[in-house]
């Protein structure tokens, strides 16, 4: 979901926005990406825009975005990340001074 | 050469549930071509067949779980039970016939009985506090309704005092809850129509 913050994806630019978003440790197969998809169309956390916006694309490839439920969840989970990570750095020791 | 490894892919999407590959297999093919492009088809096929190996049976188990449970099976195990108390009552005097037909009887209904309840419909849930008006109308109805009765009779006789307040405590309540419960019903109202 964090990666469709940026707006409309199809399932292969997501794959690799997902890829670039974490330095390439998560490389989604085409089994875990569309079955996450199909959930998150099915909890209405996103939405297919293939026929919504005309497109020079041969190939027919579907695009997803976020609908406004999904983009709030998405931020609130990015919020929701960010703090704990603030939380757990402030509790680390600091580098060592000299 | 990658028309061979999609084609080999695409057979392998026929694992998938019919539903979902029906709704995805064409894109997950074009998929699978496409990281084929840009990657060594060594690293996409490990890739894939990881993936294949852990989506298939979830995408089963999600497509098992979306769908209620048929008939078939507590059908099933209804006649065994009624079959093993037929054979119970019939085979009695015998008592290998009792010790075998008699568990079987007892395990296979209860099994049947567990079954039925599981595949009957889930129910939704009401909202309560849609039947604010029916509480208000009683409440109020009851209210009016005393109201004119006492002021019409003038003063209540003796033996009608007790049930008449109780009557009149009974109004003022369902009044009360009425009104309760239609402010709740128009705060949850607001809160599902607040954006965001």
């Amino acid at each position: 979901m964090l990666a469709l913050l940026d707006g409309e994806l199809h399932g292969y630019a997501l794959m690799g926005r997902v890829a670039e978003l974490s330095d390439g440790v998560v490389r989604m197969g085409p089994g875990t990406l569309y079955g996450t998809l199909n959930r998150l169309v099915d909890d209405g956390l996103i939405e297919e825009t293939t026929d919504l916006v005309a497109r020079d694309d041969n190939e027919r490839r579907r695009y997803y975005r976020l609908t406004p439920g999904g983009r709030a969840v998405a931020l609130s989970e990015l919020a929701r990340l960010q703090a704990m990570v603030h939380r757990v750095a402030r509790h680390l020791p600091g580098p060592a001074t000299t | 050469m990658t028309g061979t490894a999609v084609a080999a892919y695409r057979a392998f999407l026929r694992l998938y549930p019919r539903e979902f590959r029906d709704e995805y297999g064409v894109d997950m093919a074009l998929l699978f071509a496409h990281q084929l492009r840009d990657e060594p088809p060594g690293r996409v096929w490990a890739r894939s067949l990881v993936d294949l190996a852990r989506t298939i049976p979830t995408r089963h188990l999600e497509a098992h779980m979306k769908h209620a449970p048929g008939p078939g099976l507590p059908l099933t195990v209804t006649a065994l039970s009624v079959t093993a108390v037929a054979v119970a009552i019939i085979g009695g005097t015998d008592r290998g016939v009792l010790v075998v037909a008699l568990p079987v009887a007892v395990l296979s209904t209860l099994f049947a009985v567990s079954l039925w309840h599981d595949t009957r419909p889930v129910a939704v849930p009401h909202d309560t506090t849609a039947r604010w008006w029916k509480y208000l109308a009683g409440g109020a109805g009851l209210l009016i309704a005393l109201i004119v009765t006492t002021t019409a009779t003038g003063e209540l006789p003796e033996g009608l005092w007790l049930p008449t307040m109780a009557a009149f405590l009974l109004a003022i309540v369902l009044t009360v809850i009425g009104v309760v419960l239609a402010l709740a019903h128009v705060a949850a109202g607001r809160q599902r129509n607040a954006p965001g």
